[in-house]
């Protein structure tokens, strides 16, 4: 018959107008702005709406979600911030767009080079999130980030992020990345002991 | 009468534009203009190194970068001789064929957007889609722009969790919504009398203008790079190359969905049989050592044959390469699908033809 597969086809919308409402009551207020109806909303035996209200609800981010890079430091006795970086120069040659700019230290005395960052400049609005850099600093000081709410008006003065702007603490990567901070301390307290073994061996 | 339809359109997916010869209301010829979008993506990868390459090879189609990450590796390793391990070369089709579902999935909705069913269809196909570019954020840690694949495995193996995540869609909740989208669409009667026997394209002109893809198998060529020169471990699978006969936006829609449905029974076999082991041979390095000669690698991109030509001279970067971008060569066949149509009817044949812009322009 003529129209019939128009029906049934709008069926299928009826269907999934009709769930939703079925589900707004059955689930009740917890359904919007909390966690568990956010979560709820995400998997995929969802029923109903499937919308975030962004920016009011916030879709959780996994592991391994990467945004704009930052610079690891540890935190010393005084709060002094102990980059991890020490300069090497390769993520600034991995990087596809060519977007990260450090100038290097030198010992004032002897002109020297320090294996540390005097000035450290990522310019964000030529980063592409690639994560390259991250992947391949042999530190692990650099690491990319989950904040992704960083539109400004300003792009020069607000947009080329310097070393205080991209520093973030140890325990703020170990926050955001539990699973690749765990591995990673594994890794280098095993070199570390791996190192100690190795020493009276040689002396 | 002669008129422009885009750059600026809805209906051109991008930016691109198509300038119609008109006799009333009827196509005489039609061409298309593109190279709005060029950004340079050869010669910016003449300048790169090998692995820079990578990230900018998902900017090419947008919806598929995981395919567009295995067509280049597996240029690359050709000519650096090296193999990926067993379980990065499952990893590797799982991400390909989730891909396809994904490409497939944005081209029906899109398709019905195009004939002027306004947003609702595209909508449940984007909610699949949703679901899937979860699972490549997980994995990879950005939902379009992949960046996944490495010269020898993948970047880094699977999180915890995802694994499930994608049993219970392949399982679960992808057939069923396959088949929910089948039913709501396919026997539609406006959708068949707005697609039956449009845009034709016979298997003589589809193979002259060198189409590959959905556009090449809905004319009646069963050809499947896939099967016709296996690549990875795709001769390990069952599965069969989807082919329909008539040619025209009805077919190709069709075919899509057979398509997703053979992926889907890729994607079973590819979760019973995933080993554990390594995901990359060696070290991760930044700087990749290929030897000096040439190579070409294909894979049966979402859109048709996606290969990589490249010539290295044992520099860091490619002396040359180049990119066969299935969508920008099917898209030589608008002009013989559109003649003699309506006017109304070659946004639709654009859309069935499905072409990203990033990938056309380059
Ligand atoms: S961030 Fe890492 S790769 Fe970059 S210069 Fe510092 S130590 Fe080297
Ligand atoms: S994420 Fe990629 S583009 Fe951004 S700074 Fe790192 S290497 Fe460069």
């Amino acid at each position: 018959m003529n129209g019939l597969g128009i029906i049934r086809g709008l069926w299928v919308t009826f269907k999934h107008f009709i769930l939703t409402y079925i589900e707004d009551i059955r689930a009740g207020k917890k359904r919007y702005y909390t966690q568990e109806g956010i979560l709820a909303r995400t998997r995929s035996d969802v029923r109903g709406a499937f919308t975030i209200q962004y920016p009011e609800e916030k879709y959780p981010v996994p592991e391994e979600f990467r945004y704009i890079p930052f610079l690891v430091y540890e935190e010393g006795e005084n709060r002094e911030k102990n980059y991890r970086c020490t300069s090497c120069g390769i993520c600034a040659k991995v990087c596809p767009p060519q977007c990260i700019w450090i100038v290097r230290t030198t010992d004032p005395n002897t002109g020297k080079p320090i294996p540390a960052p005097a000035e450290f400049y990522i310019d964000v609005d030529i980063c592409m999130n690639c994560g390259l850099c991250a992947e391949y600093c042999p530190f692990d000081a650099i690491k990319m980030d989950h904040d992704y709410e960083i539109a400004s008006y300003n792009r020069f003065a607000d947009h080329i992020f310097n070393k205080e702007r991209l520093g973030k603490p140890l325990s703020y990567y170990a926050q955001i990345r539990p699973q690749n901070f765990a591995r990673e301390e594994a890794a280098r307290k095993a070199e570390l002991e791996a190192k100690a073994a190795r020493k009276p061996a040689a002396t | 009468m002669i008129v422009n339809l885009g750059p600026q359109h809805p209906s051109t997916h991008g930016v691109f534009r198509m300038v119609v010869v008109l006799d009333g209301e009827t196509i005489v010829d039609l061409k298309p203009v593109f190279g709005y979008l060029h950004r340079n993506h050869e010669k910016i990868g003449e300048r790169c190194t090998w692995l820079q390459i990578m990230p900018f090879t998902d900017r090419l189609d947008y919806i598929s970068s995981m395919s567009n990450n295995f067509g280049y590796a597996l240029a690359v390793e050709r000519l650096m001789g090296i193999k990926p391990p067993e379980r990065a070369e499952y990893i590797r089709v799982m991400m390909a064929e989730l891909t396809r579902i994904v490409s497939h999935l944005v081209s029906i909705g899109f398709l019905l957007n195009d004939l002027g069913a306004y947003f609702t269809p595209v909508l449940y196909a984007l909610e699949e889609r949703e679901l899937i570019l979860d699972i490549f954020e997980a994995v990879s840690g950005s939902r379009m722009m992949c960046n996944y694949f490495r010269f020898g495995g993948v970047a880094r193996d699977l999180p915890e969790g995802v694994l499930e995540k994608v049993k219970d869609l392949v399982f679960e909740r992808l057939p069923r919504k396959i088949d929910e989208l089948d039913r709501y669409l396919t026997r539609n009667e406006i959708v068949r009398v707005r697609t039956e026997g449009v845009g034709v394209l016979t298997a003589e002109q589809a193979i002259a203008l060198s189409a590959t893809g959905p556009v090449l198998r809905a004319s009646g060529v069963p050809y499947d790079i896939r099967r016709a020169d296996p690549y990875s471990i795709y001769d390990r699978f069952e599965f069969d190359v989807a082919v329909r006969y008539h040619g025209d936006v009805y077919d190709r829609y069709l075919l899509r969905l057979d398509e997703i449905r053979q992926s889907i029974r890729i994607l079973k076999q590819v979760l019973k049989d995933l080993p554990e082991g390594p995901v990359q041979v060696g070290k991760p390095q930044w700087q990749v050592r290929v030897p000096a000669g040439e190579s070409y690698g294909r894979v049966e991109g979402p859109k048709g044959e996606l290969g990589y030509y490249i010539v290295s001279n044992g520099k860091p970067n490619p002396w040359r390469y180049h990119v066969r971008a299935p969508s920008f060569i099917n898209l030589t066949s608008l002009a013989q699908m559109a003649r003699g149509g309506k006017v109304a009817d070659v946004v639709v044949i654009l859309g069935s033809i499905d072409i990203v812009l990033g990938e056309v322009d380059r």
